[in-house]
C-alpha cells in the first residue's frame, strides 16, 4: 500500500475520532472515498508481514481463551443460588445451540452479496409483485437454515436490493416451508387432525399477507433501522469492489459485529423468561380452545425453540393441548419469539416488528381457533 | 477506532470467544449439557469454519479503511437529512434511545443531536460492545459448565410432557427388555396409568439426580432426567418416585444417585405418585457424561 494511501486512511480516522458532532463540509466527501478504496489496493510489499502479525495476533489470542477455559473452574461451586446457575446454563445452551446457525447465515449471506451475480435475482424472480413474494416465500426450500440464520441471509439479500416486504416474507416463510421443519412436523404428527397441513398452508399464507401488508407501505424503507438502510443505499449507490475474499472476510466481521451482540441480548432475554415464568400455569390451560392457543403461542414466544425440532418439543404435550393450539404453536413460534426479535431488531425498527408480531398473532389466532373448530 | 470496535471488532471477539468455548465444549465431551446430540457435528463443523474466517480477520481488519457506516458518518450525513425520512426523525430518535440500552447500535443521527450527545451515545455504544464481550467470555470460558438444577423442575411441571405420544409409544415400551429402560421410559409407562398389577413383578436400577417430591418432601424424591429436544431450554423434567423417608439427610438435592428396587404402590399417602420404588440401595453416583436424556 502506497504511502499517501495510508495517510489518507489516518485522516479519515482521525476525523471520525477526533470529532463526532462536526459537520463535515461536503468537500470531504471525494477524499473519504478515496481512503476507502485503498482498502481494495492489494498491498504488496508490506502486505505480508502485516498479514502475518495480524495471522499470529488472532491465533495467540485465541490460545490465550483457550487457556483462561482450561484454568477456569471446571465443577460448579456450591453456594451460587440454583436460579443464578440455570439462568447461565440456559442463556448458554441458547447461545451456543443457536451460534452455529447464525455462523451459516452470514456465510450464506456473504455469499449472496459478494459471490451472486447482481442479475440473478432479476432475471429469476417474476416481475409481479405477489408472486416474486410467493417465490421468495418458498426460498427456505433452497436453504434450509434455521431462523436465526435467516436473519443475516435476509440481510444480505436486502442489501442485494430486495424490498422489505419480500425480505420479510422470506424470514416467515422459511423457518416453515423447508424440508426439515416438513419432514419433522411430519415424522412428529403424521396426518393426524391437518396440524401437518395446517402448518404449511398456515405458513405460506401468513407470511404472503404479511408480505402484501409491508408492500402497501408507501416507504418500506422507513420499517428499516436508519443505520441498515443507510448500508443498502451505500451498498446500492457505491457498490464494492475489489478482492472478493478480503471483502468476505471484512463483512464477516461487520455482520457478526451486529448479530452476536443481538443473538447475546437475545439469549441472555430468553434464559431469564425460563428461571422466572413457571410452565406449570400454561399447562393447565390445555383443555379450552380459545385459551389454549394462546397458551401455547405464549409458550412459543418465551421458549425460542429452532423451527426444526419444534414439533418433537410439542408432540410430548400432545395430549394435553388441542390441535388448534399446537398449530398456532408451529406456526407462530417459527415466525416470532423473545430470541428472534432480538435478531430482527438489528435490521428492522421497533414499530416494524411490533406491527410483524402482532399481525402474525393475530393470524395464529385465527388458525388455531379455526383449526380447533374443524379438526 | 472506537467505531471500528462496535462495528468490527466486537463481532470477531465474540466469534473468536464462541468458537472457543463450543470446540472446548466438543473436546472434552461437554457439549452434551446445552445442546442435543444430532448438532454436535454441525456445531463442531460450523466452529472451524468461523474460526477460518475470525481468524482471517484479524489478519484483514486492522489494514481495512474505516468502516462503512464510519465512511457514511462522514461522508453521506447532509444528504441523509435531505431524504424523504426527515420526517420521520423523532419516531427514529425514540427507537434508537431503546436500542442503545442492549448497547449495538451505534448510529450516529445525523446532524439532529448536539455534538456532545452524539459522543455520549457512541461512548455508550462502545461501552456496550465491550461489556457484552467481557460478559459473554465470563459466561462461556470462566463460568464451570454445568446442567440444570432442582430449580428449573420446579419451574416445568415434572412428568407433564411423557404423556405426549400415548397408546403407541406405551405399546412399544409394554413387553420390550425392561432392563435397558431409562427414567424416561417407565415415567411414561407410569403416567400412561399401567397400573399397580403390572409393576408388581417389575424392578428397575435407575440413575437420575435427586429432587423432591413436592407433595410429601420427607419420604418421596424423584429420581429425575431432563428430556432434551433441541438444547437445555426445551428440557423437560421426567423423575420416577422413590420411597425412603430421611432421604433429605443422606442425599442432597441435586446430587446424583443410582437406585435399585421393584416397583409397588406407593405407600406415602400425601404424595400423587401411585408408584414408586422402594429402594434396596441408593448409590451416590458421579454425574454422568450425557446427564439429559433424549
Amino acid at each position: 500500500m502506497s504511502g499517501p494511501a495510508w495517510n489518507t486512511e489516518g485522516a479519515t480516522e482521525t476525523a471520525a475520532e477526533g470529532a463526532p458532532g462536526e459537520r463535515h463540509p461536503r468537500g470531504s466527501r471525494p477524499s473519504v472515498h478515496r481512503g476507502h478504496r485503498t482498502l481494495d489496493v492489494v498491498p504488496t510489499r508490506r502486505a505480508a508481514p502485516r498479514l502475518a502479525t495480524g495471522l499470529t495476533a488472532g491465533i495467540a489470542l485465541a490460545v490465550v481463551l483457550l487457556t483462561l477455559r482450561v484454568v477456569s473452574p471446571q465443577t460448579p461451586s456450591e453456594g451460587v443460588p440454583e436460579q443464578v446457575r440455570d439462568f447461565f446454563t440456559l442463556s448458554i445452551s441458547v447461545l451456543v445451540e443457536s451460534l452455529p446457525f447464525v455462523f451459516l447465515g452470514v456465510i450464506l449471506s456473504i455469499a449472496v452479496r459478494i459471490f451472486v451475480p447482481e442479475t440473478l435475482f432479476t432475471r429469476l424472480l417474476p416481475t409481479h409483485p405477489v408472486a416474486r413474494r410467493a417465490v421468495m416465500s418458498l426460498l427456505g426450500v433452497l436453504l434450509p437454515v434455521c431462523e436465526c440464520g435467516n436473519v443475516p441471509l435476509a440481510r444480505g439479500l436486502l442489501l442485494k436490493g430486495l424490498s422489505v416486504s419480500e425480505a420479510m416474507t422470506f424470514l416467515l416463510a422459511a423457518p416453515i416451508l423447508n424440508p426439515v421443519t416438513i419432514i419433522t412436523t411430519y415424522q412428529a404428527f403424521g396426518w393426524d387432525n391437518g396440524i401437518l397441513v395446517g402448518r404449511i398452508l398456515g405458513g405460506f399464507v401468513i407470511a404472503n399477507l404479511i408480505g402484501w401488508l409491508f408492500s402497501l407501505h408507501p416507504h418500506q424503507e422507513q420499517l428499516l433501522t436508519p443505520r441498515f438502510e443507510a448500508a443498502c443505499r451505500m451498498d446500492h449507490d457505491h457498490p464494492e469492489t475489489g478482492a472478493r475474499m478480503r471483502r468476505s472476510v471484512l463483512a464477516f466481521a461487520e455482520e457478526t459485529s451486529t448479530m452476536l451482540p443481538a443473538l447475546v441480548v437475545g439469549s441472555a432475554i430468553a434464559g431469564a423468561i425460563q428461571v422466572g415464568v413457571s410452565r406449570e400455569t400454561l399447562a393447565t390451560l390445555g383443555g379450552n380452545p380459545v385459551l389454549s392457543v394462546l397458551a401455547l403461542m405464549a409458550l412459543a414466544f418465551i421458549i425460542a425453540i429452532c423451527s426444526n425440532v419444534d414439533a418433537f418439543f410439542i408432540l410430548s404435550f400432545g395430549s394435553t393441548f388441542l390441535p388448534g393450539s399446537i398449530v398456532a404453536f408451529l406456526v407462530f413460534g417459527a415466525m416470532v419469539d423473545v430470541k428472534m426479535l432480538a435478531l430482527l431488531r438489528t435490521t428492522f425498527t421497533a414499530s416494524a416488528l411490533l406491527r410483524v408480531t402482532a399481525t402474525v398473532g393475530l393470524c395464529c389466532l385465527v388458525l388455531g381457533l379455526g383449526v380447533n373448530l374443524l379438526a | 477506532m472506537r467505531d471500528r470496535f462496535v462495528s468490527r471488532w466486537a463481532g470477531v471477539l465474540l466469534s473468536l470467544v464462541g468458537i472457543v468455548a463450543t470446540v472446548w465444549l466438543a473436546a472434552t465431551g461437554q457439549l452434551g449439557l446445552y445442546i442435543h446430540p444430532r448438532y454436535y457435528v454441525f456445531t463442531t463443523v460450523m466452529a472451524v469454519t468461523a474460526a477460518v474466517f475470525t481468524v482471517a480477520a484479524f489478519a484483514i481488519v486492522p489494514a481495512s479503511g474505516p468502516a462503512r457506516d464510519e465512511e457514511r458518518e462522514l461522508g453521506d450525513e447532509h444528504e441523509h437529512d435531505h431524504h424523504h425520512h426527515g420526517h420521520d426523525h423523532d419516531h427514529d430518535h425514540d427507537e434508537h434511545d431503546e436500542h442503545d440500552e442492549h448497547g449495538h447500535d451505534h448510529h450516529e443521527r445525523d446532524g439532529h443531536d448536539t455534538p456532545s450527545g452524539q459522543a455520549g451515545r457512541r461512548t455508550a455504544a462502545v461501552v456496550g460492545s465491550v461489556l457484552v464481550t467481557v460478559l459473554t467470555t465470563g459466561a462461556l470460558l470462566v463460568l464451570p459448565p454445568a446442567t440444570l438444577t432442582t430449580s428449573t423442575v420446579d419451574q416445568r411441571d415434572l412428568n407433564a410432557s411423557v404423556a405426549g405420544p400415548a397408546a403407541v409409544e406405551s405399546a412399544d415400551l409394554i413387553g420390550g427388555d425392561y432392563s435397558t429402560f431409562t427414567v424416561k421410559d417407565w415415567a411414561s409407562l407410569i403416567r400412561q396409568g399401567a397400573d399397580e398389577d403390572f409393576f408388581a413383578d417389575k424392578s428397575a436400577t435407575l440413575t437420575g439426580f435427586v429432587t423432591p417430591d413436592p407433595d410429601d418432601p420427607d419420604n418421596v424424591f424423584y429420581v429425575a432426567r431432563f428430556v432434551v429436544t433441541c438444547c437445555a431450554v426445551d428440557a423437560q423434567p421426567v423423575g420416577v418416585a422413590v420411597y425412603s423417608p430421611d432421604w433429605a439427610s443422606r442425599f442432597p438435592v441435586d446430587s446424583w444417585v443410582t437406585v435399585t428396587g421393584p416397583f409397588g404402590a406407593n405407600p406415602s399417602l400425601a404424595s400423587l405418585q401411585t408408584i414408586a420404588i422402594t429402594p434396596e440401595a441408593i448409590n451416590p453416583t458421579e454425574q454422568p457424561n450425557e446427564p439429559y436424556v433424549y
